[in-house]
C-alpha cells in the first residue's frame, strides 16, 4: 500500500498536511509544546496580533452554550513589536508553517502590519482577520465586500507573503465577501469565524458576557460553517480553509469533502489540546483504508 | 487519564473526588488546579472541562478534589463512579508561595476551604491559625482534617450553629486585632466579598495576603484569555490560569465587579 500524501497547496503556502490550529485558541504555540507535537501538523496560526497591544474586554468573556463556546476577548494581544521580539523566536524553531494572523482598526493599518513581517524569517503566510465580532469596528469591514476587498489590496500590495483572508459568518451573502476578497487578490480564504451570539445567566439576570454579545464556536456552529465552506468553494477560484467546530477526524473529513483545501481546529484545542494530531491521525487512516492518495482524492464533485 | 477511586459525598451538595494521577500527585503543589473532564466519554456536552483546586494530594499517587454540585457540569461530575475514567490536565497555574518561618493565616468561606487544606498540610510544621466560615455548621468543611495536622481552628457560622455567630472576617479581625507577628501571610480562598474583606484588613495592617481567584475558563493553560481578572494597577488584566489562581492580593483590582 502506497502511504497518502497528505500534502495540500494553499495557493504558494504548500502545507505537509491540511490539519492547522486556529488564531485564538493556540496561543502562541508555545503554551502547547508539552501537550502537542506542533511539528507533525500542517501548521499553526497564532493569537490575532494588532499594530499597538490590546487589553482586550473586560471580563466575563467566556460563557458554555450547547455544544459551544461564546467568547468576548477583544483581541487582546502584546502587539506586533513585542510578539516580533518575543514569540518569533520560539516559533522559528519550528518545522511546521507558521501563519501570523493580523487585525487592524483601519486599512492602513493592515497594510502597516504586513509590511512590518514582509521578510521576517519564520512566517510562511498572513491570515487577515477582517472578521472579528469582538472589537468596535472589526465587523465592518468582513460584513460589507467593498470594505473586505481594501483590506485584502492594501494587504496584497504590502507583503510578498501569503495572503489568507478569514471571512466573517456574520453577512447575508458569503459568496458576495468572498468574491470580492478573491478578486482584490487574496491568495486563499479562510472561513468560519464565530458566530455572533449571546446567553442571559437567569439566576443573576444579567448577560453572562460582560460585552453582552460575543461570538459562538464549537460544535454548535459546524452545520453553518460546512454550508458557507461548500458554497464559497463553488463561487471562488482560490483555495478555501475550512474552520468551524472541528472535534474529531470525521468533522475534517467533512470540510475536505465539501472542497476545503485545509481545515483549522479551534476550540478543540481548548477542551482537548491533543486534538489536531488526533484529527490527523484519523484522516490518515481514513484514506489508506478507502484507498484514497491525495487530499484532494477526498473532494466530493457534485 | 485518570482512573476514579472514590466519590464521597460529604454534604448535601458537596462532594469529595479521589483519582490516582501519579504525574499530578508527583508534581502538584498547594493552590494549584486541575481541568477536570465532566462529560461521559463520546458525549459533546458540556463542552468544557472544569477547573478544580488540588484539595489533597494523598499517598499512592491519588489526588483529590472538594467541590459543590452548582450547575450542570459539576452534577455530571458527581455521576462518575470507581472504575470510570476521566481526562484530568494539571497541575496546572501558580499556587500559593509560602514564606518559610513566617507565621501563616489561613480564611477560608465555604468551598475556598478546598485548597487550604493541601497548604496547612505543607504548613504542618509553622505557627498556623486556621479560620473557616459558611452559613450553617453542615456546611462548614473539613474542620476535622485542619484540626488533625494540630493548626489552630477558629470557626464561624452565619446562623450560629458552630463557632463564633458571624462571618470569618469577624474572626479574623479578632485575631489581628492581638496585634500579630508583623511577618504574618494571609492566604484565603472563598468568595470574591470575602477574598475583599480580608484583603483590606491585611492591607490595613500591611500583611502580605495571598488570594486564590476564580474565574471561567475554557483551556486552563494559556490559550484562549478568557480567564481575565482586572489589575490593581489599572494596567489591563491579569489571566488566572497561567498567572494565577493565586496571587498576591495587591495585584488583583478589587472594584466591586458589575
Ligand atoms: C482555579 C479554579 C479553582 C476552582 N476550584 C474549585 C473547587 O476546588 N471546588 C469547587 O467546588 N469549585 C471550584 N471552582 C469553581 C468551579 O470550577 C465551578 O463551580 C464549576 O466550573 C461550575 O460548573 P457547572 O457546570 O457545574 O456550573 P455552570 O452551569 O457552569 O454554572 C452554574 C452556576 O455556577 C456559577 N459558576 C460557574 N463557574 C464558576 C466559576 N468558575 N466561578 C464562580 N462561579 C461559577 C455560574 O455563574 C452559575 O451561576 C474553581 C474555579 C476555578 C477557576
Ligand atoms: C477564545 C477564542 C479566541 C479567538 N481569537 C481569534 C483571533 O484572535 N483571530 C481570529 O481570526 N480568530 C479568532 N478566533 C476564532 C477561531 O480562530 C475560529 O475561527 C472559530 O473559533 C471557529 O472555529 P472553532 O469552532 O473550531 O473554534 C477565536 C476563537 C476563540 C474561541
Ligand atoms: S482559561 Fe484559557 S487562558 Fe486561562
Amino acid at each position: 500500500m502506497i502511504a497518502p500524501d497528505l500534502s495540500t497547496n494553499i495557493g504558494p503556502l504548500r502545507l505537509k498536511n491540511p490539519v492547522l490550529l486556529a488564531s485564538g485558541t493556540c496561543g502562541y504555540g508555545e503554551e502547547l509544546k508539552d501537550l502537542l507535537d506542533l511539528n507533525q501538523l500542517g501548521g499553526i496560526i497564532v493569537k490575532g496580533i494588532s499594530i499597538r497591544p490590546r487589553p482586550g474586554n473586560p471580563p466575563p468573556r467566556l460563557a458554555e452554550t450547547p455544544c459551544g463556546l461564546l467568547n468576548s476577548i477583544g483581541l487582546e494581544n502584546i502587539g506586533i513589536e513585542r510578539f516580533i521580539r518575543e514569540k518569533l523566536p520560539w516559533l522559528q524553531g519550528l518545522k511546521t508553517s507558521v501563519i501570523v494572523n493580523i487585525f487592524g482598526e483601519s486599512t492602513g493599518e493592515y497594510a502597516e502590519m504586513a509590511r512590518r513581517l514582509d521578510g521576517v524569517t519564520g512566517i510562511q503566510a498572513i491570515e487577515v482577520n477582517i472578521s472579528c465580532p469582538n472589537v468596535d469596528g472589526g465587523i465592518v469591514s468582513g460584513t460589507d465586500p467593498e470594505a473586505a476587498a481594501g483590506v485584502t489590496r492594501a494587504v496584497k500590495r504590502s507583503t510578498d507573503l501569503p495572503v489568507i483572508v478569514k471571512l466573517s459568518p456574520n453577512v447575508t451573502d458569503i459568496t458576495k465577501v468572498a468574491q470580492e476578497v478573491a478578486s482584490a487578490g487574496a491568495d486563499a480564504i479562510s472561513l468560519i469565524n464565530t458566530v455572533l451570539g449571546m446567553a442571559i445567566d437567569v439566576r443573576s439576570r444579567r448577560p453572562c458576557l460582560a460585552r453582552i454579545f460575543g461570538g459562538l464556536s464549537g460544535p454548535a456552529i459546524k452545520p453553518i460553517a460546512l454550508r458557507m465552506v461548500w458554497q464559497v468553494v463553488r463561487s471562488v477560484d482560490i483555495p478555501v480553509i475550512g474552520i468551524g467546530g472541528i472535534s474529531t477526524y470525521e468533522d475534517a473529513l467533512e470540510f475536505l469533502m465539501a472542497g476545503a483545501k485545509a481545515i483549522e481546529v479551534g476550540t478543540a484545542t481548548l477542551v482537548q489540546p491533543s486534538s489536531a494530531e488526533n484529527i490527523l491521525a484519523g484522516i490518515r487512516t481514513y484514506m489508506e483504508s478507502n484507498g484514497l492518495h491525495r487530499i484532494g482524492d477526498l473532494h466530493l464533485h457534485i | 487519564m485518570a482512573d476514579v477511586i472514590g466519590q464521597v459525598q460529604i454534604c448535601p451538595d458537596v462532594f469529595l473526588l479521589t483519582l490516582r494521577a501519579d504525574e499530578i500527585a508527583e508534581a502538584a503543589s498547594p493552590g494549584q488546579f486541575c481541568m477536570v473532564e465532566v462529560r461521559s466519554h463520546g458525549d459533546m456536552d458540556p463542552l468544557l472541562r472544569r477547573p478544580l483546586s488540588i484539595h489533597r494530594v494523598v499517598g499512592g499517587g491519588e489526588i483529590e478534589f472538594l467541590y459543590r454540585v452548582v450547575g450542570h457540569g459539576t452534577y455530571l461530575l458527581s455521576q462518575h463512579c470507581p472504575g470510570d475514567r476521566l481526562y484530568v490536565l494539571g497541575p496546572l497555574g501558580h499556587g500559593f508561595q509560602i514564606v518559610p518561618g513566617c507565621p501563616a493565616i489561613l480564611v477560608g468561606g465555604g468551598l475556598g476551604s478546598a485548597p487550604l487544606l493541601f497548604l496547612a498540610e505543607e504548613l504542618a510544621r509553622d505557627m498556623v491559625t486556621v479560620i473557616l466560615g459558611a452559613p450553617t455548621k453542615e456546611e462548614l468543611l473539613c474542620v476535622e482534617q485542619f484540626t488533625a495536622i494540630g493548626h489552630q481552628v477558629l470557626l464561624a457560622t452565619e446562623d450560629g450553629s458552630m463557632g463564633r455567630h458571624g462571618l470569618v472576617t469577624d474572626v479574623l479581625s479578632e485575631v489581628l486585632s492581638h496585634g500579630p507577628d508583623p511577618r504574618s501571610c494571609i492566604f484565603t480562598c472563598g468568595p470574591w466579598p470575602m477574598m475583599r474583606a480580608v484583603y483590606d484588613m491585611a492591607h490595613k495592617r500591611g500583611l502580605s495576603c495571598q488570594v486564590s481567584l476564580e474565574a471561567r475558563m475554557a483551556c486552563g493553560i494559556g490559550l484562549c484569555l478568557g480567564c481575565a481578572v482586572r489589575r490593581q494597577d489599572g494596567q489591563g488584566y491579569l489571566h488566572v490560569c497561567t498567572e494565577g489562581p493565586v496571587f498576591d492580593a495587591e495585584r488583583v483590582s478589587w472594584e466591586p465587579r458589575q
